[in-house]
Parts: C-alpha cells; sequence; structure tokens
C-alpha cells in the first residue's frame, strides 16, 4: 500500500463520519520500490493530498509544501518518493475514533467491516 | 446524426487515400519496394468501441479510419514503417493486412456458381504486396503461446534444470536482449527468469517455446514451403453457401496457387475471407493470439478483455492526476490496463473477494516483471493499489475520487439477477459520494440494463447520463454507461439532523 492510497483511505465503521480520517498507519514491513520520477505529476498532486494526514504517517515530510515547490526538483523527488515510492507490505491502520484494526497483508490493506460494523 | 456523417466523411477520406496509393506504388517500383510501401491494415476491435479505436489510430498513427459495416472491424492505411507501432494500438483486438476489399461482390444464382467463383478468384488477387507484409510482419508479432497440458511437477524440474544457476540465467538474458532488436514485441514468457509464484501457465510456456525456436530455424532453410489456413466468417441472410464451404473451396484454389500445404492448427500464413452481406475482404492476419490478452497471467471467472477495458477508460478522457477507482476489480484488468496507458493518474482495484483481490495483485507484479525485462527499466512500481473492501462501504473519504471504472456483475457468471436489484442502488449510492461532485464521473460496464436504468432513475440529482454504448460481451448485449457526477454535494442522511460541525463542511 503506497502512502499516496494511504491519503485517500478513511475509515467507514458505523456512525464515524469524517473523523475516521486520517487512518493510523503502523508498518511492520515497508518496501521501497523505484518508480519512475514524473515531476508534474508530484506538483500538480500536491494540492490535492491531505497534507496533515500524509505528516503523521511519515515524519521525513515538511510541515508543509514549501513556497514554490512547483519548480524545486529536490523536494519533488522527496514527495515522489514517499507518495509513491514507499510501499507498506506489512501492517495495520486503525480508526482514529473508533480503534477499529485493518491488518495490512501483503501490501494488500482489508477493510473489510462486519455486518454489525457497518452502517445501514 | 453527426456519427453518420463523420463515418461518411472518413469513408471519402479513405477512397481519396487509395487513389494516391495505386499512384504511389507505380512510382516507389524505382526505389528500394518495401521501404515505401502503403498498406491498408483491418482491425477487429470490441463492438461498440469502433470510434474510440479509429480515434486512437488518429492519435497514434495519424491515419483517419474506415468503419466497417461489419460490426467490430476498423480499415485504415499506413506505410510499412509503422506496422510496428500499430502492434502497440491499444483498442484492438486481431490485425490483418487488406488483400483486396469488395464494396458490392454480385453473388451468382447456385452455390455451385458461387462456390466456383471463390475458387477463380484465388488466381486473381494482388497477393504479392500484403504477403510481403506478411513477411515484415513476422518480427513484430506476439508468438502464439502454445498451451500444452504439461503437469505442475514435470514443468517445474523443466524449468530447473539447466537454468537453475546463476550464470545460466545471465547467457539467457544475453540472448534475450539481442531478440529484442529482431522483434519489437516479446512475448513475457521467453524470460527464464521467472518468479515460481506465477501459474503453470508460464511453465507451459518455457518449453513450448523452446520447441518454437527449433521449429523456426528448421523454416528458416525452407521458405517457400508455407502452411496455411483459410478462415472464413460469414454474416448476412441471402447467401446460400456456408462457410466452411467458401474456407474450403476458396482454400483448395489458393493451396494450388501458391503449392503452400494446408494445415489448420500449425499455420504460417492465415488468410482471412470475411463475408458480409454483399462486402467481402480478403486479408491476411497479423496477429496470432488476440492482442487483448496482453496485461493478465491470472485469470479470473469473468475477467474483461484489456481492449474492452482500454474502450472504457478512453471514453472518459482521463486528466493527469486523476484518481481512478475500480470498486470491483476482479482481475483487475481495468486498473491494469489504466495503470499502463495513462501512467500519469493514479489507478486503485478493490473487490471484496480475497481471490479477486490475489489476482490482481499478481497480476500487477506479472506486469512490473515484464516491463522490468523488456524495457530493462528499474521500474518497479507502477501508479497502482490494491485493496479488499466492500462495493457498498467504501474506504474512502467523500468526493476523493475522480473516475470510478468498473464491470458491474451481470448477474450471469456472477452474482444474480435479484441481487442486483438491491446492489445496484447501493453500489450508484456509494460511487456518488466518492465521486468529486461536479468534475467526477463514472464509465459503468453492464448486461443488466434494466436494473441499472432502474437504479439511476432514481438519482438523477447526483448522476447525469451522459453517453451509452452498445456491446457484446461473450454473445451478451451489454452496455457502457458513461455518468458525469452532478455539483451537489452527497449528503449522507445521517448528517441531515445539523450535528457537523463547520470545519468537517467538506465533507
Amino acid at each position: 500500500m503506497k502512502l499516496l492510497t494511504h491519503n485517500l483511505l478513511s475509515s467507514h465503521v458505523r456512525g464515524v463520519g469524517p473523523r475516521g480520517f486520517p487512518l493510523r498507519l503502523q508498518a511492520t514491513e515497508v518496501r521501497i520500490s523505484p518508480v519512475e520520477f514524473n515531476p508534474d505529476f508530484v506538483a500538480r498532486m500536491i494540492p490535492k493530498v491531505e497534507w496533515a494526514a500524509l505528516l503523521e504517517a511519515a515524519d521525513t515530510v515538511p510541515k508543509e509544501p514549501i513556497q514554490g515547490y512547483e519548480h524545486d526538483e529536490r523536494f519533488l523527488r522527496k514527495m515522489h518518493h514517499v507518495l509513491l515510492e514507499v510501499d507498506v507490505l506489512e501492517g495495520t491502520l486503525q480508526c482514529p475514533e473508533s480503534g477499529r484494526l485493518f491488518p495490512i497483508s501483503r501490501g494488500i490493506p482489508n477493510m473489510l467491516l462486519s455486518d454489525e460494523e457497518t452502517e445501514t | 446524426m453527426s456519427d453518420v456523417q463523420e463515418a461518411t466523411n472518413q469513408l471519402l477520406d479513405v477512397n481519396l487515400h487509395e487513389n494516391q496509393r495505386s499512384i504511389q506504388v507505380t512510382e516507389s517500383g524505382l526505389r528500394s519496394e518495401s521501404e515505401h510501401l502503403q498498406v491498408t491494415i483491418g482491425a477487429t476491435v470490441p463492438t461498440g468501441f469502433e470510434q474510440t479505436a479509429a480515434d486512437e489510430v488518429r492519435e497514434k498513427l495519424g491515419s483517419p479510419c474506415k468503419i466497417s459495416k461489419d460490426r467490430g472491424k476498423i480499415y485504415f492505411d499506413i506505410s510499412v514503417e509503422s506496422l510496428a507501432q500499430v502492434h502497440c494500438l491499444r483498442s484492438v483486438d486481431n490485425l490483418f493486412v487488406v488483400v483486396q476489399e469488395f464494396k458490392d461482390y454480385q453473388f451468382k444464382e447456385t452455390k455451385e456458381e458461387v462456390l466456383k467463383d471463390f475458387e477463380d478468384l484465388a488466381g486473381k488477387l494482388p497477393w504479392s504486396d500484403p504477403l510481403k507484409i506478411w513477411k515484415i510482419n513476422t518480427c513484430f508479432k506476439k508468438k502464439k503461446t502454445k498451451h500444452k497440458k504439461i503437469n505442475q511437477n514435470s514443468s517445474k524440474e523443466k524449468i530447473e534444470s539447466g537454468r537453475g544457476d546463476k550464470t545460466d540465467e545471465r547467457d539467457v538474458k544475453k540472448e534475450f536482449t539481442n531478440n529484442v532488436l529482431d522483434s519489437q514485441i516479446l512475448d513475457y514468457y521467453e524470460n527464464a527468469a521467472i518468479k515460481d509464484e506465477i501459474s503453470t501457465l508460464v511453465g507451459d510456456d518455457l518449453t513450448s517455446c523452446k520447441d518454437e525456436t527449433e521449429e523456426s530455424s528448421k523454416e528458416e532453410t525452407d521458405p517457400e514451403m508455407l502452411k496455411f489456413r483459410v478462415t472464413c466468417n460469414r454474416a448476412g441472410e441471402k447467401h446460400c453457401f456456408s462457410s466452411n464451404e467458401a474456407a474450403r473451396d476458396f482454400g483448395g484454389a489458393v493451396q494450388d496457387y501458391f503449392k503452400w500445404k494446408a494445415d489448420m492448427t500449425n499455420f504460417d500464413v492465415e488468410v482471412l475471407l470475411n463475408i458480409h452481406d454483399n462486402e467481402i475482404v480478403v486479408g491476411i492476419a497479423l496477429t496470432e493470439e488476440s492482442l487483448h490478452r496482453r496485461n493478465i497471467t491470472h485469470f479470473g471467472p469473468t475477467t474483461l478483455r484489456s481492449t474492452l477495458a482500454y474502450g472504457m477508460l478512453r471514453l472518459c478522457a482521463p486528466q493527469p492526476t486523476d484518481i481512478i477507482v475500480d470498486p470491483m476489480c476482479g482481475t483487475g484488468a481495468i486498473s491494469i490496463e489504466g495503470a499502463t496507458e495513462w501512467s500519469n493518474c493514479y489507478h486503485i482495484a478493490g473487490d471484496n473477494n480475497p481471490l479477486a483481490v490475489n489476482r490482481a495483485a499478481n497480476n500487477i507484479s506479472s506486469l512490473l516483471t515484464k516491463s522490468q525485462v523488456k524495457e530493462g527499466k528499474l521500474s518497479w512500481g507502477l501508479p497502482i493499489d490494491t485493496i479488499q473492501w466492500d462495493i457498498c462501504n467504501l474506504p474512502l473519504r467523500t468526493g476523493s475520487v475522480d473516475i470510478i471504472v468498473t464491470d458491474m456483475p451481470f448477474g450471469k457468471r456472477m452474482g444474480s439477477k435479484k441481487r442486483n436489484w438491491n446492489l445496484y442502488p447501493a453500489c450508484l449510492r456509494e460511487m456518488s459520494r466518492v465521486c468529486r461532485p461536479g468534475t467526477g464521473q463514472a464509465v459503468l460496464l453492464t448486461q443488466d440494463k434494466k436494473c441499472f436504468i432502474k437504479a439511476l432513475s432514481g438519482m438523477g440529482h447526483l448522476w447525469r447520463k451522459v453517453h451509452t454504448v452498445w456491446v457484446n460481451i461473450g454473445g451478451l448485449h451489454a452496455a457502457v454507461y458513461l455518468l458525469k457526477r452532478t455539483p451537489q454535494t452527497f449528503v449522507h442522511p445521517s448528517e441531515q439532523d445539523g450535528k457537523r460541525s463547520p470545519c468537517t463542511q467538506r465533507w
């Protein structure tokens, strides 16, 4: 699971709503998979990213996008690495509101809830 | 209707082009013949997506297309230099070079006369240029993978013997890279360094590839002794003969003319005789195996053709950095096609079934191995992720997805029609929540059109139906619906009681 995906995921446990974001990430096994660097992609993605959530997931990220980031290659490469190249293979995602744990196994998060847990 | 207008205009374009071509051929006699050869290529495409395929051809090859009345076929002219690129088209299943086209063939009255005409036809057709193309094409086409029935143990032995240690792997790789110069499209299965995780299909293909290289070297010493077959497709109500009869008699005459050997299964040249009412096209196949199997190594029960997946994605014109989700991904065909063709977007494939999710993940890793080997790229990653989830309750932020593309359960091989009555409205509702209001889109394939339209009818405030493409999936009449998300924000029933605080307004 890439960190860009984590940025889109939100807990859907009943009654939690928007307080289910972001999920707390606990990674036990991580792989770095090189991906072709596309500066345009990264630059355009940055405004779409929920920065606080990204910060929580990856502490190497600066507190906010730096001024003029569109042209700062070093910054873009760093963000490219964080968003696309870090692959969580094993770990858990935790709902911040309910505490419910979702396992990540072989890079795939299992977000299935039991019937009691889902919203009607 | 503008579609008809456009098709007519294209027809006129092609006719003009044909006249130019005949002049060009005589001129090129002075220069090296094969270099400036212009040729008409026919392509079979998923029915309903002829226009999409024509758009791709125009975009990537610069050629206008003629869309045939015989559904699922398009024709376009290219120069022989573009032949390799034609094999890279993502919306076509099979390719052939046109030998001759008869727009209004006059069939005689009796079967005997018609078949006799076909026999006479064989000797009168302009074979030489198409055959030149066929010959040049042999380096470009993907070789057919022969699926022999070998049990897993014996195939594993074959992989291990002589290829287990590192030095052997390197030698094979070197040989492999030399071959890249000869053939631009290499069969994935020719790589010896394959992980064990990948299915037995690979084991079968490795052994069959070894046989193939032996065979082809044998053939090089005997160029004229080609094997061929004739495939006839016939559609129309007024014909007094069957496709088998036509293939048999036409084939017999072809055999006499060329002195080739007839072989229905192990052929070099496949001659196509396509008859649609009064339109006949004689062609020579340029693909052995349909191009639509390109991305998938692990097939599921209802795997979507990659060419169809491409057509669906193209319909919604993805923009860079679009988040594209397939919430019922099955084997992941759509997301995988998306990640390869629209790599400046981000793709997420999800399914509730663990088998499906695993298959999708395996297909992705097969693809990564393939691109690593083929292009020598260090790319280990693609902009794609897999998640196990429930479509009716997606763990995604509201309004975070730009495009949803999916193949909805038809209710035939997967699920049931009865289940669809509850599933479809729930799906559409949840999809409307995660989809970005105003700019979001959905491209949905389904055969259960009645259920879909009914489910959609209650959601006019969230989804607007913009376009429908009628397609044929394994004989079933299905439809691809292109929907646009209205600007209206999604309001969850529980949020209507006013408990929400302003800072979470964006949800």
